[in-house]
């Protein structure tokens, strides 16, 4: 910090390859590339990779229309057209599958958009260092409890009758609730334990961009009188509101992305109905039964769903709050 | 500019006379702030007892007896003290080779991934860079197309990354979403009088980064650094499917492996007989696993969250 | 975007490895430092299962193919990252327990035809002459070889790995006799619930309770089970899929009137709370659990499971017994049978294939043989000589009790050896250990109803194989049947409503081409059959 304002003496002559001022007429690619060079060679290293490891393998995206066969090599099988698409939307489980997949997310996505910024507004308003910390430790640790024993603990809180939570929900007078075989509830399960999970480790972003806040802000809304409120409403939401802007673009782009291996294991014969969605789909025919083509298709349609649904938010954002990612 | 409307913050720092609704004397709290401080004690407590008691129920749970446990006889306090769990997991020699080639990947990992992100978010902030919306999206695009998994596998090899430790570093360098991320904390949160002021100074695009933006960016690179860390840190797929040898693989592969092993005995094909000792001694491990394998961030998060800490703007703005 | 790319991204991925390969593996490295041939091996294991180098036997095959092994153990995730491997056919020289009859189906290309090299395996080719049938068990239909099966030949096999178990002291407590109707079940549940046969004054009795179900199929360990007691004989490991043969017709139990009338049956149980409320809920650890009761107060009356110790703990086995298949009704024409596995128990295909690109072949022909040697065999099944298996003569065995006291028999064994995993041919005299002879005394209540089933006429044989086409037909249509299934199940027993849901159920079944699998099964099958 020191560093910063010692270093910038506005007396020092001009040097170096920064632009000067803008009076040039508008610069061709060419002369704007030269002109910003160091800029691209900062960008190229991360172009570089993602050139490769993201890009690279993408060819492996025609087998969603190629039949499968390993004899002529990975992208050697015949030409299918749209002919697994097709399969997957013929099926009778098509609808079912698609109706879970949208619900689940749907509600994960809104919730745990929400819970996070509240969670971090929250923590902001602990003057004391020290319980702040501990707070703030405290949300953080389920973060990293891995989804299998998440699974189990929550088989064995919501079990009928000797669960913690269903026994603390007799005692409110709801008697032989059965969370775990219900299908109405399979949604709220998810998306309840996925905010509990994660809350405080997606509050660090927010926690981070107010940390931004110039606390002379706070001095100067105090003495023109500002409650405890206030301050919340016109310092620290605005300032995390471009943050928050972002991350709801690129949550949007997750609209069919319900991971596979939480409800995988959530599955039971009771909630089914409402259980079987796309990833896990994949999973039995992929994974299990060595349908490449197949599964490959239908990763191909949840990507372009995902990818519309990003583009539209981001535009949208863009008109409306000049927020963007690209 | 954009930059100052995506901050209404920075706007009422400039100003400092936004109107607000009530006008009261300064630091003296008022009735209305008493019930807000209650109110926001109360929900505080609230979240961290629904949260501390799973956790509680995680660490009790690897010192009881599962049978109690799976049949909801532990609640409160460990019941039929048992310390097999741990004793498996630490008497397990895969654990400590596991541990450290974790820190290895995790360490060098990391710091690759931070040296690569931060410059590039940062040129993407720079609005004066032609092209940059296309650059984003060329960016954007891997994060929901991907070739699937038989693609990258054949890459990898023929890049001679199977079985390499490089493989955890190398393929996982750049993450969109964390250089969106920093992109947009650049763009909104350095004030751009620092940039014209750097100018003035006769600073290149690197002085100037390297000097001025990321000392002031200590937050967002510690996030940032975070994100990559727990992603390094949690990661067994890049083990499983890449890692042969044993002695190269990373410690949540070894820990998955414990953890599974109950489901690979309920495996519903059926030839799987006298299962249910071995599950019993499996599931005492599951619960320490998460213990042993946690405590290593639950210690890094606090030095971490001193980045967070108020304040670290006023010098720059006032510069 | 992405397709104007690739070009440049192509160029660079081949200019890459000439900068990493320096710290790449897997380069042409055949041979050690000491120039004795390499195999890579991958086996997988069950996690309990010890690393092999802390194990002897695997030595003598070392020995045998005068090679140094590189293991690679796989005991997690395998089936994802088996398709890696197969799809961009980098296969491992040797393969342990590793591919299955499916694999061979789309991939049997990457593997080496061992029909063609049985001369230079002498224990492998006498293990096909002994017992034809362990070469029915690998043999494609056009007669190639991709992969060695486990031939358990001489070890004393139960006819299946489930029984059916209830508390007799609690029977004995309410003078009760084991039952032997589903109505007999339902007084004997009943009692269970209400008489506290338990004595502790609460009424925690869980009267009956079942393995979890999943959601592909019902499995070992439930109520499927019960379907013997109609005369629907089950086989193998097709029954989750609902096939079984009868009489030499295929057909599916999804759709059969006789798996509506168990349902009607469970859906009874369960309307008086005589199934455990968390039957369908509880993962595997629970319900194992809670048949260990509370010390020496039991709490389940009635389940299915592989042993009586391993379902209920040493301390309260000796209140438990297996009994007989029951009858649905009383008096009924139909006989009663038990889910028969014999030969699913006895031929494990899939243990052990070599990759069609070995580097050296020779040495892995002779390692893959030395697996069958009578003396390797029994270890790689049981553990060491000395600690887990003692030699007592020419191909004589016996079985030792855990050296390690503090773990029981079943835990010990996997622990020691790769048990299912290994290759093996179990031949000679092999007395097995304590805890494996208690399996078949259990099975001798079911004698009877075993005798009932056909080995021919009412199994579905363990040898056939399809091809890539129809076991693709199949799959894409148990996805919806099994779905349907296991969810109507669940739906049927808890809530009822079965009798005026039927129709449109087995409509919407027929829709998901039920029809198409059970043809295609029987085709196989007719085909087999005429061969015999």
């Amino acid at each position: 910090m020191t560093l910063t304002t010692s270093s910038i003496t506005p007396n020092e002559p001009n040097t170096g390859p920064a632009p000067t001022a803008a009076s040039s007429p508008k610069p061709t690619w060419l002369q704007s590339a030269k002109r910003y060079w160091q800029l691209w060679a900062m960008l190229l290293p991360a172009v570089i990779f993602v050139a490769i490891f993201s890009y690279g393998p993408m060819y492996g995206i025609q087998l969603a229309f190629r039949r499968f066969d390993i004899t002529k090599g990975l992208t050697g099988g015949d030409w299918v057209g749209f002919a697994y698409f097709r399969q997957f939307f013929s099926n009778p489980q098509f609808w079912p599958i698609m109706r879970n997949t949208v619900v689940i997310s749907l509600w994960t996505l809104v919730m745990g958009f929400i819970a996070p910024i509240l969670l971090a507004l929250l923590i902001n308003q602990i003057h004391s260092r020290r319980v702040k910390g501990f707070v703030q430790t405290v949300t953080y640790m389920p973060h990293f409890i891995s989804v299998v024993v998440i699974v189990s603990m929550i088989n064995l809180f919501l079990t009928p009758s000797t669960g913690i939570l269903t026994r603390a929900l007799a005692v409110f007078g709801l008697h032989d609730v059965n969370l775990l075989g219900s299908t109405g509830a399979f949604p709220m399960l998810y998306w309840m334990s996925e905010v509990w999970q994660h809350v405080g480790w997606n509050s660090i972003i927010y926690l981070a961009a107010l940390s931004s806040v110039d606390l002379a802000l706070y001095e100067a809304a105090k003495i023109d009188g500002a409650g405890r409120l206030q301050l919340i409403r016109y310092v620290d939401l605005p300032t995390i509101l471009p943050t928050a802007g972002i991350l709801l673009i690129l949550n949007m782009g997750h609209v069919l992305g319900v991971g596979f291996e939480k409800v995988y294991l959530m599955q039971n014969p009771l909630n089914l109905p409402a259980s079987e969605v796309i990833s896990t789909y994949t999973y039995k025919m992929g994974i299990l039964q060595n349908q490449f083509s197949y599964s490959t298709a239908i990763g191909l349609f949840n990507m372009a769903i995902n990818f519309v649904m990003l583009v539209v938010a981001n535009q949208i954002s863009k008109k409306v709050s000049d927020t963007s990612v690209f | 500019m954009s930059q100052t409307k995506l901050q209404p913050a920075a706007k009422v720092a400039k100003t400092q006379a936004m109107p607000l609704p009530h006008r009261r004397r300064g630091i003296y709290k008022t009735p209305g702030d008493w019930a807000v401080d209650i109110v926001i004690a109360a929900l505080i407590t609230a979240i961290v007892l629904m949260v501390l008691y799973p956790l509680w129920f995680l660490l009790i749970a690897s010192v009881s007896n599962q049978n109690l446990v799976n049949t909801g006889k532990v609640v409160w306090w460990p019941k039929g003290w048992s310390t097999y769990g741990y004793e498996q997991i630490f008497k397990d020699s895969r654990i400590w080779t596991g541990y450290a080639n974790t820190i290895l990947y995790t360490v060098a990992g990391t710091a690759l991934n931070l040296v690569v992100t931060l410059p590039a978010a940062f040129a993407l902030s720079r609005r004066e860079l032609k092209g940059r919306r296309i650059v984003m999206f060329f960016f954007t695009v891997t994060m929901f197309v991907s070739g699937g998994l038989i693609p990258t596998y054949l890459l990898y090899e023929s890049l001679g990354l199977l079985d390499n430790w490089l493989v955890f570093v190398i393929p996982s360098a750049v993450n969109v979403y964390n250089l969106i991320i920093a992109r947009s904390f650049f763009e909104t949160s350095i004030p751009e009088e620092l940039h014209d002021a750097a100018q003035i100074d006769g600073l290149s695009y690197f002085g100037y980064f390297i000097k001025i933006v990321v000392p002031l960016s200590s937050a967002i690179i510690a996030v940032i650094g975070l994100y990559y860390m727990v992603a390094h840190w949690n990661d067994f797929f890049t083990g499983l499917v890449y890692i042969q040898t044993t002695s190269k693989q990373p410690l949540q592969l070894v820990l998955r492996d414990i953890l599974l092993s109950n489901q690979a005995m309920s495996g519903g094909n059926g030839s799987v007989d006298g299962a249910g000792y071995g599950q019993e001694f499996a599931d005492s491990i599951k619960y320490g696993v998460i213990i042993v394998s946690t405590l290593p961030l639950l210690i890094v998060y606090p030095f971490i969250q001193k980045y967070f800490n108020k304040g670290v703007m006023i010098g720059a703005v006032k510069g | 975007m992405g397709t104007r790319h690739t070009t440049p991204i192509i160029a660079a991925i081949c200019a890459l490895p000439l900068v990493l390969s320096g710290c790449g593996a897997g380069q042409d490295a055949n041979t050690d430092a000491n120039g004795k041939p390499i195999l890579n091996v991958t086996v997988t294991k069950h996690s309990l299962t010890k690393p092999l180098k802390d194990m002897n036997w695997p030595k003598a095959l070392e020995k045998a193919c005068d090679c140094t092994v590189k293991w690679s153990e796989v005991s997690s995730d395998w089936d994802t990252k088996k398709q890696a491997i197969l799809a961009s056919k980098k296969v491992p020289d040797v393969a342990i327990s590793a591919f299955g009859d499916n694999d061979m189906a789309t991939y049997g290309s990457l593997f080496l035809d061992l029909s063609q090299e049985l001369d230079s395996m002498p224990n492998v080719k006498a293990m096909f002459q002994t017992d034809p049938k362990a070469k029915a068990v690998a043999e494609t239909t056009d007669g190639k070889i991709y992969s060695l099966p486990a031939d358990l030949q001489d070890l004393p096999q139960p006819k299946s790995n489930r029984r059916m178990y209830v508390n007799k002291q609690w029977l004995d407590k309410l003078g009760l006799k084991v039952p032997t109707t589903w109505d007999e079940l339902y007084d004997v549940l009943e009692a269970f619930k209400t008489q506290d046969p338990n004595g502790n004054g609460k009424a925690d009795e869980i009267p009956m309770d079942f393995a979890p179900i999943g959601t592909s199929g019902l499995g070992d360990g439930t109520p499927v089970h019960l379907l013997g007691s109609t005369g629907l004989p089950l086989t193998g490991t097709v029954y989750t899929q609902g096939i079984f043969v009868e009489d030499g017709k295929v057909k599916n139990y999804y759709e059969d009137t006789r798996y509506k009338q168990l349902i009607e049956f469970l859906n009874r149980l369960w309307k008086a709370g005589l199934i455990s409320d968390k039957a369908f809920t509880q993962d595997y650890s629970q319900f194992q659990s809670v048949a260990r009761g509370n010390g020496d107060e039991a709490t389940v009356g009635f389940t299915w499971g592989s042993t009586i110790e391993d379902r209920f703990g040493a301390q309260l086995k000796s209140q438990y017994v297996s009994i007989d298949q029951l009858e649905a009704e009383a008096g009924q024409s139909a006989k009663k049978v038990w889910y028969l596995k014999e030969d699913a128990q006895r031929y494990l295909p899939g243990k052990l294939s070599i990759s069609a690109k070995v580097a050296n072949k020779e040495a892995a022909l002779k390692f893959a043989d030395a697996f069958y040697d009578p003396d390797v065999s029994i270890q790689a099944r049981f553990g060491d000589m000395g600690t887990d298996v003692e030699k007592i003569g020419d191909k004589q065995y016996k079985v030792l009790p855990p050296s390690d006291s503090s773990k029981d028999s079943s835990t010990w064994a996997w622990t020691e050896s790769l048990k299912e995993n290994a290759p093996c041919w179990l031949q000679g005299k092999i007395e097995p250990s304590e805890e494996y002879k208690l399996r078949l005394e259990e099975d001798a209540p079911l004698a009877d109803s075993y005798a009932n089933q056909d080995p021919i006429k009412d199994q579905w044989p363990l040898e056939i194989k399809m091809n890539t086409a129809d076991l693709n037909s199949i799959s894409l249509n148990n996805s919806t049947i099994l779905n349907t299934a296991v969810s109507n199940f669940g739906k049927w027993v808890t809530k009822g409503g079965v009798d005026a849901e039927w129709d449109s159920y087995v409509q919407t079944l027929k829709q998901a081409n039920i029809e198409q699998n059970t043809e295609i099964y029987q085709k196989y099958y007719d085909a087999w059959l005429a061969k015999q």
